[in-house]
C-alpha cells in the first residue's frame, strides 16, 4: 500500500539545515495498524507529513496504492490527499462553526458528492463512532473523546485507502484515549490500513506493528502481539 | 460556482463573524452611499442649470438679419436685410438632409384684448414645427397644426404669463381674443419655467398674419434645428454654409458681421456640455477614491479573515480542497459583502435623495436623482472591487500550506 524508499528531507533554519529525515525505507501493506514511535524531534511527524503529502520529500521516492507521489501541484496533492488519505489529529481539527455532521460530510463536499449522500454518508459514519445522536452539535459541545471520534468519522468518511492519525490521543486521558484506540483497532479489524503516530507505548502496543524512529532513521521495525483496546474500556 | 452549498458556506461563515462582516459591509455601504450622493447632487445642479438656460431645442440654429455694415456689390452700407418666405424655401432646397425641422418667424408687436383686459404682447407667427423647435410646453389645448396653417386659420396660442394677465380665472381656451381689431380664437396655452418673458408671447400661424399685414411674405427670423446625428463640428459648419449662402443670395459681404446673425446652440451647448462633463468626471474620480478606501477596507478584513481562518483553511485543505475551493471561498463572500451593502447604501441614498429631492427644489438645483445606468454601472463596480478586494487575501488563503495551519493553534 505505501512504499517508501531512501527518503530524505530536510528543512532550511535561516543558514543551516537541519536534517530530519536520513534516508527511510519503510514499507506497508494492506490492512495493517503500524505505530510510528520516536522521541520528539525523532522525525516522525515529519514523516506523517510526507505520507499525507502535507509535506515534499527532498530524496527518494513514495508510491501509495501503486501511485508514485512526485512533482505534485497543490491542485494534484488536494485530489489525492482526498482520494486516499484520511486525517486524524491530536488537536481533532474540527471546523468549529460546523456541526458534527457537517464536519463529518466535508471531505464528501471536496469530492463532489451530492447533498443528500453526503448527509447520508455522515450519518452512516457518525454511527459508525456511536455519535449519531450528537449529529447536530456544534464541536464546543463534545467532549475531547467525542471530537476525536468525529474527526474518526470525517476521516473515514472519503473511504481513504489509508488513515493516518497523528498523536491522535495526545490530548486525551488514559480512558478516553482506549475508547479512541478500540474504535481505530475496530476500523483496522474491517481491513484498513492505519498508520499512527505516537510516544505512548501502551497505545504503540495496541497496533500490529511497531516502528522506532531516532534521528531521522529507523532503529527498530517489529511485528507486535496486538493489546485489544476493548479489554480496559 | 454558485451552487447551494457555496452559499451555504457564505452564510455560514457571516452568521458566525456578524461583526466582521458589518463592518465590512460597513465601509462599501458607506462609500456608494457617498458616491451616489454626490452623482445625484451633481445630477440635480446639471438639472438645475437645464432649467436656466431655456427650453429651446439643443440643436436650434436660429438666423435673423440686420441692416449691411459693409459696401458690397454695387450697394451701400446700411441696407437692410429682410428675409422672406422665398428664403425658407430656399434653405429647404439647399440643405436637404442636413436640418430636422425648419419655421419662419413673423414677428410683430400688438395689442390684444379680451373684454376689458387689454396687454401689449409679441406675436410670433410661425409654422406647426415650432414647438420642435424650440421645446414650448403645452399647458392645455393643443399648438398651431398644419392645417391652421395652410387654412389661414385665426387662431393663436398664449402663454401663461397672458392668461394671467387677460383671462384672471376663466379659462381661455376656446375665447376669442381681439388682436388689431380682429378676433383670433386660443387654442391652447404653454407655460415656461425659465422666466425669460417668453411667456409673454403669442403664437399664431404664419400664414394668417402675414395676411393680415397687408399680404406680405416678409419674416424676421428662420429658426431651425440640424440633423440630430451631427456633431459639434458638422453642427456649426452647417450654420457657416448657411450665412456663406445667404449672404451670397443677398449680396452680403462675406467679411460683414453684422448683416446676418447666426446663433447656434450648438456652440453654446457645447461649452455647457464640458461643464456637465467635468462635473461628472470630478464627482466620479472623487466617488472611486472613496470607493477605492472601501476596497482597501475590505481587502484589509479580508486579509485578517484570512488569518483569522488559516486554520480552518489548512484542515479544509487537509481533507482535499483544492486551491481553486479555496480561492473560491475567500471571493464569494467578498463578492457577497461588497455587492450586498453597496446596493444597500445605494437605496438608502437613493431613498434619501427621493425624499430630500423635492425638498431642495430651487432654480439653481432640480430632481437630484441617479439614472438606472448609474446604479447599473455601480452595481458591476461594486461586484468588480468584491473581486478585487478579495483576489489578494485569497490567493493568499490558496498557499496556505495546510502543514504550517494545522500547527498554528
Amino acid at each position: 500500500m505505501i512504499e517508501i524508499k531512501n527518503l530524505h528531507k530536510s528543512y532550511k533554519m535561516g543558514s543551516n539545515s537541519l536534517h530530519v529525515l536520513k534516508g527511510i525505507n519503510f514499507s506497508v501493506e494492506e490492512g495493517e495498524l503500524v505505530a510510528i514511535m520516536g522521541s520528539s524531534g525523532s522525525g516522525k511527524s515529519t514523516l506523517l507529513n510526507i505520507l499525507g503529502m502535507l509535506d515534499e520529500l527532498d530524496e527518494g521516492s513514495y508510491t501509495l496504492d501503486g501511485v508514485p507521489i512526485k512533482n505534485l501541484n497543490e491542485t494534484k496533492a488536494a485530489l489525492y490527499r482526498n482520494k486516499f488519505l484520511g486525517f486524524i489529529f491530536q488537536s481533532f481539527n474540527l471546523i468549529n462553526y460546523k456541526s458534527a455532521v457537517e464536519n463529518v460530510a466535508l471531505p464528501l463536499y471536496y469530492q463532489k458528492v451530492g447533498r443528500k449522500e453526503r448527509q447520508e454518508k455522515a450519518l452512516k459514519y457518525l454511527e459508525q463512532v456511536g455519535l449519531k445522536e450528537w449529529a447536530t452539535h456544534l464541536p464546543s459541545e463534545l467532549s475531547g473523546g467525542q471530537k476525536q471520534r468525529v474527526a474518526i468519522a470525517r476521516a473515514m468518511a472519503a473511504e481513504p485507502k489509508v488513515l493516518l492519525a497523528d498523536e491522535p490521543t495526545g490530548a486525551l486521558d488514559s480512558k478516553t484515549s482506549y475508547e479512541v484506540m478500540d474504535l481505530i483497532q475496530k476500523i483496522n479489524d474491517a481491513g484498513n490500513t492505519i498508520l499512527v503516530v505516537t510516544h505512548e507505548p501502551d497505545i504503540a502496543d495496541m497496533c500490529k506493528r511497531i516502528v522506532h524512529l531516532k534521528d531521522g532513521v529507523i532503529v527498530e521495525d517489529k511485528k507486535v502481539e496486538q493489546v485489544r483496546a476493548a479489554q480496559y474500556v | 460556482m454558485f451552487s447551494r452549498d457555496n452559499w451555504q458556506e457564505i452564510f455560514h461563515s457571516i452568521k458566525n463573524n456578524k461583526m466582521r462582516t458589518f463592518l465590512t459591509g460597513f465601509s462599501v455601504a458607506w462609500a456608494i452611499f457617498l458616491m451616489v450622493l454626490m452623482l445625484a447632487s451633481a445630477n440635480g445642479l446639471v438639472n438645475g442649470f437645464d432649467d436656466q438656460m431655456g427650453d429651446s431645442a439643443s440643436n436650434a440654429i436660429t438666423i435673423s438679419s440686420r441692416r449691411t455694415s459693409k459696401a458690397f456689390g454695387g450697394f451701400e452700407a446700411g441696407r437692410r436685410i429682410q428675409f422672406t418666405n422665398d428664403d425658407i424655401e430656399f434653405i429647404k432646397q439647399s440643405f436637404k438632409g442636413d436640418f430636422e425641422y425648419i419655421t419662419p418667424v413673423f414677428s410683430k408687436g400688438a395689442t390684444a384684448r379680451y373684454k376689458r383686459e387689454t396687454g401689449a404682447y409679441q406675436i410670433n407667427a410661425v409654422n406647426a414645427q415650432m414647438p420642435l423647435i424650440s421645446e414650448i410646453e403645452m399647458q392645455d389645448g393643443r399648438f398651431i397644426n398644419q392645417n391652421d396653417v395652410i387654412k389661414n386659420e385665426k387662431v393663436v396660442v398664449i402663454g401663461a404669463k397672458i392668461v394671467t394677465d387677460l383671462f384672471k380665472e376663466e379659462n381661455p381656451i376656446g375665447k376669442m381674443l381681439e388682436i388689431r381689431g380682429l378676433p383670433y380664437k386660443i387654442i391652447g396655452t404653454y407655460g415656461d419655467n425659465s422666466g425669460t418673458g417668453a411667456e409673454n408671447t403669442i403664437y399664431a400661424p404664419i400664414t394668417t398674419f402675414q395676411r393680415n399685414y397687408s399680404n406680405t411674405s416678409d419674416i424676421n427670423q428662420i429658426q431651425l434645428t440640424y440633423n440630430p446625428k451631427f456633431n459639434l463640428e458638422e453642427a456649426i459648419n452647417l450654420s457657416n454654409k448657411i450665412a456663406i449662402l445667404l449672404k451670397r443670395r443677398y449680396s452680403i459681404s462675406p467679411d460683414d458681421q453684422s448683416a446676418l446673425r447666426v446663433d447656434n446652440r450648438a456652440e453654446a451647448f457645447s461649452d455647457i456640455g464640458q461643464f456637465k462633463n467635468v462635473l461628472f468626471g470630478i464627482t466620479i474620480v472623487i466617488g472611486m477614491l472613496i470607493l477605492i478606501s472601501g476596497i482597501v477596507g475590505i481587502g484589509n478584513i479580508m486579509v485578517y479573515i484570512v488569518k483569522e481562518r488559516t486554520k480552518e483553511i489548512g484542515i479544509r485543505k487537509a481533507l482535499g480542497a483544492k486551491p481553486i475551493d479555496i480561492i473560491e471561498l475567500v471571493l464569494l463572500e467578498s463578492v457577497f459583502i461588497t455587492a450586498i451593502s453597496g446596493v444597500g447604501g445605494l437605496l438608502i441614498a437613493s431613498g434619501i435623495m427621493g425624499a430630500l429631492g423635492p425638498l431642495l427644489d430651487s432654480p439653481g438645483f432640480r430632481d437630484p436623482s441617479v439614472n438606472t445606468n448609474i446604479m447599473v454601472i455601480v452595481t458591476i463596480i461594486l461586484i468588480v472591487s468584491g473581486i478585487v478586494a478579495g483576489l489578494l487575501p485569497s490567493i493568499k488563503a490558496a498557499r496556505i500550506k495546510p502543514i504550517e495551519a494545522l500547527s498554528s493553534n
